[in-house]
């Protein structure tokens, strides 16, 4: 018996000393047993995703098979923002003020040339090599911020890509006046962006079936079309000089 | 050009429609030299898959000769002969690089349809629905080929068309079948289905070391098939003597199958943004026997055995017996075929003789024909195994 109590007081100890040193972070000792080294548990509270008051705050998260640098050049060349933003008809530098560039913004549907527009400038608030970029917009027309942050993966499945989009459309819901324009909530519109940006960085194309034949579509064709978001043009990607 | 078209629940129709452009950097235009019905392309005849629309091109089983090539297409060229698989793949993502190209990421230009429904979207299919991407599919004279650095395999020898189309999808898909059942040179294997993907399972698992194959069916051509040209051993499962659990258990020395393969599926695809779990249940009462292969199958296969399923499954399933698969321990693996691992050793296994996947063919026709043998072949009429396509004849004379 004493034995036995002997023998199981060893074996503890001895797991003691092993998540100890497994653990190596002292401070974290008598929480729990099993720590890997250098790791720490973390809780998840969710990343902005809802809407009130005509305030839509949505994110995406991607992981994306390339360096950090790529995405982030690629990123930062907002020139090329219509050939993978949808709706995004144009965007220009317009000045570079001592705490950040602004550019001059063109949304639309870039299907219809005469169609309804919205113009507004948005000024970049942060601007960390390789690491993150954050954006306000600073004339009333659209109120939107947000940022994007690059962190390599130690999976080695490239960069995680998080989107973080708060937009506000005064005058009226953001539901009505955005999909207006858009035909998509502007939170999926955030999910498809970055989907996007995906396409465009790993494929060097953004996959789509615009401009391919079929036969008559029916009475029941246009609504399908709308209901699979098959309306919303997809973003060019490299594909102009196909 | 000429593209079968569908227009809604059992219709068909052949439209003259625009020839197919570049689109994209990636993409190529084949022309097609041969292509087929599939049978999945029932489950569209049958309205079973959502996101259907009136006027989409059909068709996921085609081969053809490469008519233009896109700015960024590097391995395929004008002239070349190729065999297209029916998964479109990028071949840059996470899920191309560990060699689960049926998983692509990228090639969805509908993947939030597929999220709302599967939480993930797979790889876009052709001629398969919204849901798979709404790409124009291969029952047409050209079709747009996406990635066409990706997917098409080059034919570089003389052999016919009949003997390579298959790469396409059905002779991939019934070997990725033995290969997910983890078959081991001794075992018995069951494959339920002796449609196309079921035959060439059952040729599949003796390549990969099975002793004895059973093969379930109930139509007499196909059942004939299974045992002359690919050497199952066969059963009736509409034989008023036989029932399968018992018949499998006889055929097995009391012990039960090592490895089961589910080659029928479900005709009840749904699974939807909108109530589509009623559908699935009018779908299982409609078609009585279908949902029980898969009930079957768990209820037969031995214990800690490997079930493999090559059988489209789309919605939510009722009365799964999950206590059956877990009580005994099985295994399950499933899925679209990862067609770029198969495509090129399976053309080997042809070139040397192995297999010649043309004896499957029963019906040869023109693509005015094709409406009709949609009808044909869902109601296994006319000893209808697999209808092959030359889209450039209106009618073939029987």
């Amino acid at each position: 018996m004493l034995l036995r109590v002997l023998a199981s007081q060893i074996l503890t100890c001895e797991v003691k000393l092993m998540a100890a040193k497994l653990a190596k972070t002292g401070e974290e000792r008598g929480k729990g047993a099993f720590v890997p080294a250098g790791r720490r548990g973390e809780h998840y509270a969710g990343l902005p995703d809802d809407s009130d008051h005509g305030i839509v705050n949505a994110h995406a998260v991607q992981t994306i098979m390339a360096e950090p640098e790529a995405l982030f050049d690629l990123w930062s060349e907002v020139k090329l923002y219509p050939l993978w933003q949808e709706h995004v008809i144009s965007v220009e530098r317009t000045r570079t003020e001592a705490d950040g560039n602004v550019t001059h913004w063109v949304m639309g549907d870039p299907s219809e040339p005469h169609g309804k527009r919205i113009e507004f400038d948005s000024k970049t608030v942060e601007d960390r090599a390789n690491m993150k970029i954050s954006w306000r917009s600073i004339t009333n027309s659209l109120q939107q911020s947000g940022y994007v942050t690059f962190v390599a993966t130690e999976s080695g499945r490239g960069t995680l890509v998080t989107l973080i989009q708060r937009i506000n459309v005064p005058g009226g819901t953001v539901g009505n006046a955005v999909v207006a324009t858009a035909k998509r909530s502007p939170r999926q519109t955030v999910i498809e962006d970055l989907r996007h940006f995906k396409q465009l960085a790993e494929t060097g194309e953004i996959p789509s079936v615009e401009g391919q034949p079929h036969g008559p579509r029916g009475i029941s064709g246009g609504i399908k079309r709308w209901m699979y978001g098959e309306t919303i043009p997809t973003p060019p990607g490299s594909s102009k000089a196909a | 050009m000429k593209a079968v078209c569908w227009m809604g629940t059992h219709s068909m129709e052949v439209h003259q429609v625009p020839d197919p452009v570049i689109l994209n950097p990636h993409d190529a235009i084949v022309k097609i030299t041969r292509t087929a019905v599939c049978g999945s392309d029932l489950h569209l005849y049958d309205g079973y898959i959502p996101t259907m629309e009136s006027g989409d091109i059909v068709g996921h089983e085609f081969m053809g000769i490469v008519e233009e090539v896109g700015r960024d297409v590097k391995k395929i060229k004008r002239g070349d002969r190729v065999v297209v698989p029916f998964t479109i793949a990028c071949g840059k993502c996470t899920f191309c690089h560990s060699d689960l190209w049926s998983l692509c990421d990228n090639s969805n230009p509908n993947a939030h349809v597929a999220e709302a429904m599967y939480g993930y979207t797979g790889s876009a299919l052709f001629g398969y629905s919204h849901i798979y991407g709404g790409y124009a599919g291969g029952q047409a004279q050209y079709a747009r080929v996406p990635f066409a650095d990706v997917g098409p395999l080059k034919i570089e020898n003389d052999l016919p068309d009949e003997k390579v189309l298959f790469l396409s999808d059905i002779f991939p898909t019934g070997y990725q079948a033995a290969e997910n059942a983890g078959i081991q040179h001794g075992d018995t294997v069951v494959v339920w289905g002796c449609g196309p993907v079921g035959l060439f399972s059952i040729a599949s698992a003796y390549m990969l070391g099975a002793v004895k194959v059973i093969a379930i069916d109930r139509i007499p051509e196909r059942l004939r098939l299974a045992r002359e040209y690919c050497g199952a051993t066969t059963v009736d499962y509409s034989d008023d003597d036989v029932t399968i659990v018992e018949a499998l258990r006889d055929l097995t020395g009391g012990i039960g199958p090592d490895r089961c393969i589910d080659a029928v599926g479900m005709e009840a695809h749904s699974a939807t943004l909108v109530g589509m779990y009623d559908k699935v249940k009018q779908a299982l009462m409609l078609e009585t026997d279908r949902p029980f292969v898969l009930r079957q199958a768990i209820q037969s296969i031995r214990k800690g055995g490997t079930l493999s399923i090559p059988g489209v499954y789309g919605g939510v399933l009722d009365k799964v017996n999950f206590g059956a698969a877990f009580g005994k321990g099985i295994e399950m693996k499933m899925g679209q075929t990862h067609m770029m691992r198969y495509m090129q050793p399976l053309l080997e296994r042809i070139e040397r003789g192995e297999i010649d996947p043309s004896f499957l063919i029963s019906h040869r026709v023109g693509i005015e024909e094709v409406p009709d043998m949609y009808k044909v072949f869902r109601d296994k009429q006319d000893e209808c195994t697999k209808v092959v396509i030359d889209p450039w004849q209106d009618r073939i004379a029987a």
